[in-house]
């Protein structure tokens, strides 16, 4: 099965990172990239997109934003908020959302509960 | 798991390999059947010496957690636990040696230190000729077949937890030596200690290495500490790494400085999971580094104010530290100079003290503390008290190492001369890593080498600096100085503890302290950095004010605010009683307001005359009569609880001292009295005559032996402990709560004393009364010069017209209201201003009163005015306080007098009548 | 006597001290798996100072340019958290984060979007965790990277240039095994150190009762 990730985040190198580790865990998956939220709205229009790895420090809108935004119009989406910003707000905010929170900096190990989580879900919905 | 067979076998060296082929020549495709299931196999080859492994496949390597490469070539021994049953053992080994095979159950350990029961089956494989060639041995986890239920299981695991966490501290301590170790297992909220650290905390160390509440790691720790201990601790569970903190601990009622170092270890997830240290005994360490810290720090500056006369000194802490004594605000100074090695100058109130200026002295003491012997440095300045007298103020510091620098410059000095023959490596390091300038010159002053410190510090390289005269890059200012000394060096003189400023190489200045010794063909000298120190000093000295300040007001406003309330209170009663009509009655409510308002004014007098702005007005004093006088008053202070009883010695000599400070003084030391009884007793004053000895003033700074007149204050009260008892004429001690109370009396009362050439005494015992003697000193001239002011009543006056220059609007109603009532015409004027036009005019004067402090021209400045038109115009100076006026034979002409403020209008209408009767008749 | 004294208690800068302890030992341990090596720590130093004492304190020690990534903090107080090292500890610093992952090309062009997100997770580790122990949120701002001299770090806004005290906390950090070393660096100025005041009073008093 080949699931498409959107992995959004301000820095390239946070993208690298999160790629490597995804790649690591899915070899097979499609991975689309994109730098801020805007991108990531116009991304969705485009593309089938089955789960999405969100940083939470971007300019524009921020991550919860758009993480609130995109469960408003996917309601079964896996999402999963990235963040250094360990806060107990942040993440009641991410639960909130029915968001996963991934603390940065990523690793392989920390990407893990949230991708086999995503790829059981995405294997039940039938895909 | 396919590819787990090759992964295992990869045998070390070729001579196993061979093995290994032999091995599945004799066990057959079998072999790699099993090696590839997921059973646990190890091979061992005992015709090899002790029966190395030889083989061992993935699943082995899954249930001990060792690689292959790790075990090959030991015998499997090694993955026995601790404790393991030797008869099982032996067993194993007998049996197999008939038998052939076997099969046993051991306790063994994994690589991460986990035990399980491993039930291992044992088959000897034999070679052609019958011999065994190989052990093959497969292994089982059986670890549940020996846990029959949970509880058991659960004991074990902890058991086992808590031999790992013994074994880390073991570990710990073999690497940190002599120092107790713990571990504090955060999930499980228990600590366990070893043997040392129970020791330093006083716990029991079976206890302690079985594990213990953690709040057992607080205990023992001495109270003040615990907050700040939790606080580290806090950070330490919560996930910060460094825990670093020295504390007391309280074991037996003694205290100790540990120091406690650890480490918190997190999970994969940055839990925190345990939190382990070590702790060490550092109360020696504490102690000399407090010694040295005072003694060595940039900043070990003590600074002081003494004003002679007085018998103690205002300090700073630091001060105080430096002699090794108790922290004070206020020292006697017997107790500064006993500190001072007997040979060397006192540090205060020396032989050269009366000499005006700066003043430097460097002199040896013993620290009242530990008797360490140490070089101070006293830098001060004797300056001229605007009150007379002479004040000091300074600062002392420790030379010690200073004075050994010098002794290593004469090393040096040594060292220098057997350079030739000797290449001497430890020298060219004090003289390449001093911080200290090092300098060699010729004794001509020109350097002819400097160390690298120059470089560092001042930024000249020495190429800069060989071959010009030393003393060049001295601040203009200090060049003078500099330049005497230079030329003293040359005829040999050494010059020890001398600061001067210097330029650096971009313009900085900076101090330097020198030491610098002539020997033979050459000048060594050493320069110390100390420009931190200097700004230090002015610092302290401002701050040890404000210090001073904030006690002294807290207790004056108090003071103040009752007697104020007395004042304002009686007369607003008075006021009532008036308004009523009840005359008669107003009049106690009047004289209660003006008893405090005098209270309030002999308070400042004492206050003025304890900092010395107010001289005493000493002169032949009978003290009988002063006690006899204040008997009544001293009844009503001390109330129906205290009985007062004098004791007078008739023939009693007359003494020499200021009547009022007497006044007070004995006012002062009977309500002490009274509050040291609150439940009642006996106040006895007693006054005698006595011959005092010089070694009864042994103590003493100021009395001379000889007669004198002794005035006792005795009570039955609680008496003072000898810890207070030391401090007692220090200035703001008190025993009263904050507010009540300046804390000044007693040391007012020894200043008085002081001034007066006399001597006090304090006797007491806790919970047995006390007993103050004042020593005044015996008069010695006729007692005719006992003079009263003569006349009782102001005489009126008959319409003299006085000129009154006071800008107080409050005070000139009060003068011209009194001067009017008494029958004389008053010229009312609020500034020399206004005052001026009406001397210089024809209008007839009689007097002018005037104020001195007045804005423009000041009273006095107005009375030369005066005198100009009118050379012989009796005046009349009113002060509240004026610096200048004090000291009244230089302020006042021919023809003035002073009056202080607050007077009573009838010493007022006195003195008046007096000037005017006197200036009638000289005129006549 | 010095002006700290007047400014903090003993308690409070020991309390102080150990949440930036926490905070920043969070932020190692992010740095240790950014680069995969050991990252030792200072003891840290929680000091009042005026800003160009600050300034001062880093220029005594690294007398070289600097390079910092700056990220600026609001809430109950405010104040700006910086990740600084030498300009010459920079490209060792993104071959370390970034691992075999770019050629040295790349890296070079990457140099400062490599240092914002190095920085973006040490010091949002650091104050996130400084804000749970204190129970009030905090927002971060977006990381930018300055270079240049302590001084111009170490402004905070324009109307507090008025050369006033701040809250200086500092630590310093070393990368095993590669000769990278840095600081750690929070300022606050007064008006927050007033309100982390009584945060700390909250904490101790948290503290006193349940450790222990």
């Amino acid at each position: 099965m080949v699931a498409t990730v959107l992995i959004v985040d301000d820095s390239k190198l946070a993208r690298i990172v999160v790629g490597k580790a995804i790649a690591a865990l899915q070899p097979d998956w499609r991975r689309l990239e994109a730098g801020g939220a805007d991108e990531a709205l116009a991304l969705f229009e485009n593309e089938a997109i089955d789960l999405v790895i969100l940083d939470f420090n971007m300019p524009g809108r921020d991550g919860l934003e758009l993480a609130e935004e995109l469960r408003g119009r996917f309601a079964d989406l896996p999402i999963a908020v990235a963040t250094a910003n360990v806060q107990d707000e942040i993440i009641a905010r991410a639960r909130a959302a029915n968001a996963a929170f991934i603390a940065k900096p990523v690793s392989e190990e920390g990407l893990r509960g949230f991708i086999s989580g995503a790829a059981l879900r995405l294997r039940s919905a039938g895909r | 798991m396919t590819d787990t067979v090759d992964a295992a076998i990869r045998p070390e060296n070729a001579g196993a390999a061979v093995d290994l082929d032999a091995l599945r020549a004799l066990a057959g495709p079998l072999f790699d059947a099993l090696a590839g299931s997921g059973v646990a196999i190890t091979v061992t080859d005992p015709r090899q010496h002790d029966d190395p492994i030889v083989f061992v496949n993935a699943a082995f390597e899954a249930l001990t957690g060792y690689e292959a490469a790790e075990v090959m070539g030991r015998n499997c021994r090694f993955l026995q636990a601790e404790g393991v049953d030797p008869q099982a053992v032996a067993g194993l080994a007998g049996t197999l040696e008939n038998a052939g095979s076997a099969t046993v159950d051991l306790l063994n350990v994994r690589r991460d230190g986990t035990r399980f029961w491993n039930r291992l089956n044992v088959t000897t494989l034999k070679d052609a000729a019958g011999r065994p060639a190989f052990r093959f041995a497969t292994q089982t986890d059986v670890s549940a077949d020996y846990g029959d239920e949970d509880l058991g299981r659960e004991l074990r695991s902890t058991r086992q937890r808590l031999a790992e966490a013994k074994e880390r501290l073991r570990v710990a301590q073999t690497v940190a030596g002599a120092e107790g170790a713990w571990e504090w297992n955060i999930a499980q909220g228990r600590l366990v200690a070893d043997a040392r650290f129970a020791g330093l905390y006083g716990l029991d160390p079976i206890a302690a290495a079985n594990g213990l509440p953690t709040s057992a790691f607080f205990d023992a720790v001495f109270a003040a500490d615990r907050l700040r201990l939790k606080i580290a601790v806090a950070g330490a569970l919560n996930g910060a790494e460094v825990f670093a903190r020295d504390y007391r601990v309280l074991v037996d009622g003694e205290l100790r400085w540990v120091s406690a170092k650890g480490r918190t270890y997190l999970d994969a997830q940055d839990r925190p999971v345990r939190f382990a240290g070590v702790l060490a005994d550092i109360t020696e360490q504490k102690r000399v580094e407090e010694r040295l810290r005072i003694a060595q720090s940039a900043g070990g500056v003590g600074s002081f104010e003494y004003l002679s006369g007085f018998g103690t000194v205002e300090v700073s802490d630091t001060f105080c530290g430096l002699l090794g004594l108790q922290p004070a605000t206020s020292l006697p100074v017997r107790t500064i100079n006993a500190v001072v090695d007997p040979e060397d100058q006192p540090l205060i109130g020396g032989r050269e003290s009366e000499r005006l200026g700066p003043a430097f002295h460097e002199f040896r003491i013993q620290r009242a503390d530990t008797g360490e012997a140490r070089w101070l440095a006293c830098r001060g300045e004797h300056q001229a008290a605007p009150s007379g007298g002479v004040s000091f103020i300074g600062v002392i510091y420790d030379v010690t190492a200073t004075k050994r620098s010098e002794d290593r410059l004469r090393d040096l000095a040594a060292a220098l001369e057997a350079r030739v023959e000797v290449s001497n490596q430890e020298r060219d390091r004090v003289w390449n890593l001093s911080r200290d300038l090092l300098s060699i010159s010729g004794r001509d002053g020109a350097y002819r080498a400097v160390n690298p410190a120059w470089t560092a510090l001042l930024g000249y390289e020495p190429v800069d600096l060989i071959g010009s005269v030393m003393g060049g890059l001295v601040h203009p200012d200090d060049r003078e100085m500099a330049g005497e000394l230079a030329a003293g060096l040359r005829t040999g003189e050494a010059v020890t503890d001398f600061d001067c400023r210097v330029l650096s190489k971009d313009g900085e200045l900076h101090w330097i302290n020198w030491t610098a010794l002539p020997d033979g063909d050459f000048i060594y000298a050493v320069g110390r950095d100390i420009t931190q120190r200097k700004l230090l000093e002015d610092q302290l000295r401002q701050s040890q004010k404000m210090e001073a300040v904030g006690q002294l007001t807290g207790g004056l406003a108090h003071d103040f605010n009752n007697m104020l309330t007395g004042m304002l209170g009686g007369m607003d009663m008075g006021r009532r009683r008036i308004a009523e009509g009840r005359i008669a009655d107003a009049e106690r409510f009047f004289e209660a307001a003006t008893q405090s308002g005098q209270r309030a004014a002999a308070l400042t007098h004492r206050l003025l005359a304890f900092s010395r702005r107010q001289s005493l007005d000493s002169r032949p004093l009978d003290v009988a009569a002063l006690v006899a006088s204040m008997e009544d008053l001293l009844r009503r202070t001390l109330g129906e609880q205290v009985r007062l009883e004098t004791d007078v010695d008739a023939d009693l000599w007359t003494a020499v001292a200021d009547d009022n400070q007497l006044e007070s003084a004995i006012l002062n030391l009977a309500i002490n009295a009274r509050d040291a009884m609150p439940h009642g007793g006996r106040l006895t004053i007693s006054a005698r005559n006595v011959a005092l000895s010089a070694a009864r003033l042994a103590k003493s700074d100021r009395a001379e032996p000889g007669d004198y007149v002794e005035i006792g204050v005795a009570d039955t009260g609680m008496g003072m402990s000898p810890d207070v008892l030391s401090k007692v004429f220090d200035p703001f001690f008190t025993t009263k709560p904050l507010g009540q109370g300046t804390g000044l009396g007693l040391s007012m009362i020894y200043g008085f004393v002081q001034q007066s050439r006399g001597h006090v005494e304090i006797e007491s015992q806790e919970g047995a009364g006390a007993v103050i003697r004042l020593f005044l000193p015996r008069h010695r001239g006729e007692v005719a010069d006992l003079v009263e002011e003569t006349d009782d009543r102001a005489e009126g006056g008959a319409g003299e017209t006085v000129l009154v220059v006071e800008d107080d609007p409050a005070v000139r109603l009060l003068v011209v209201q009194v001067l009017q009532e008494l029958g004389y015409r008053a010229i009312e004027t609020e500034s020399g201003r206004e005052a001026a036009p009406i001397l210089q005019s024809a209008r007839a004067i009689d007097l002018m009163i005037t104020d001195v402090g007045l804005p423009g021209l000041n009273g006095r400045q107005l009375a030369e005015i005066a005198r100009e038109s009118r050379p012989d115009l009796p005046i009349l100076f009113m002060t509240g306080y004026a610096e200048q006026a004090v000291d009244q034979s230089t302020f006042l002409a021919q023809g003035m007098e002073i009056i202080t403020k607050p007077f009573a209008i009838d010493r007022f209408a006195k003195r008046i009548s007096a000037i005017l009767r006197r200036a009638e008749a000289e005129q006549a | 006597m010095s002006i700290q004294t007047i400014f903090l208690e003993e308690l409070e800068r020991d309390a102080l001290t150990e949440l930036v302890n926490i905070g920043v030992s969070r932020a190692a341990s992010s740095l240790r798996k950014m680069v995969g090596e050991q990252v030792l720590l200072s003891v840290p130093s929680v000091e009042v100072v005026t800003r160009q004492g600050a300034a001062t304190l880093i220029r005594e020690r690294e007398n070289g340019e600097l390079v910092a990534v700056r990220q600026d903090f609001e809430g109950v107080f405010s104040g700006r958290a910086l990740l600084i090292f030498p300009q010459a500890n920079s490209m060792a610093l993104v071959h370390a984060v970034t691992g075999g992952a770019l050629s040295h090309g790349e890296a070079v062009d990457m140099e400062d979007e490599a240092l914002a997100e190095t920085g973006n997770v040490v010091l949002n580790s650091c104050l996130a965790t400084m804000a749970n122990m204190l129970q009030k949120p905090l927002q971060m701002s977006l990381p930018e990277v300055l270079r240049g001299d302590g001084a111009s770090l170490f402004t905070l806004t324009d109307q507090h240039a008025d050369g006033g005290v701040v809250l200086f906390l500092y630590i310093n950090f070393a990368i095993n095994d590669r000769d990278i070393r840095g600081y750690i660096a929070m300022l606050m100025d007064l008006p927050s150190l007033q309100a982390l005041r009584s945060l700390i009073a909250d904490f101790i008093e948290r503290v006193a009762g349940d450790v222990g």
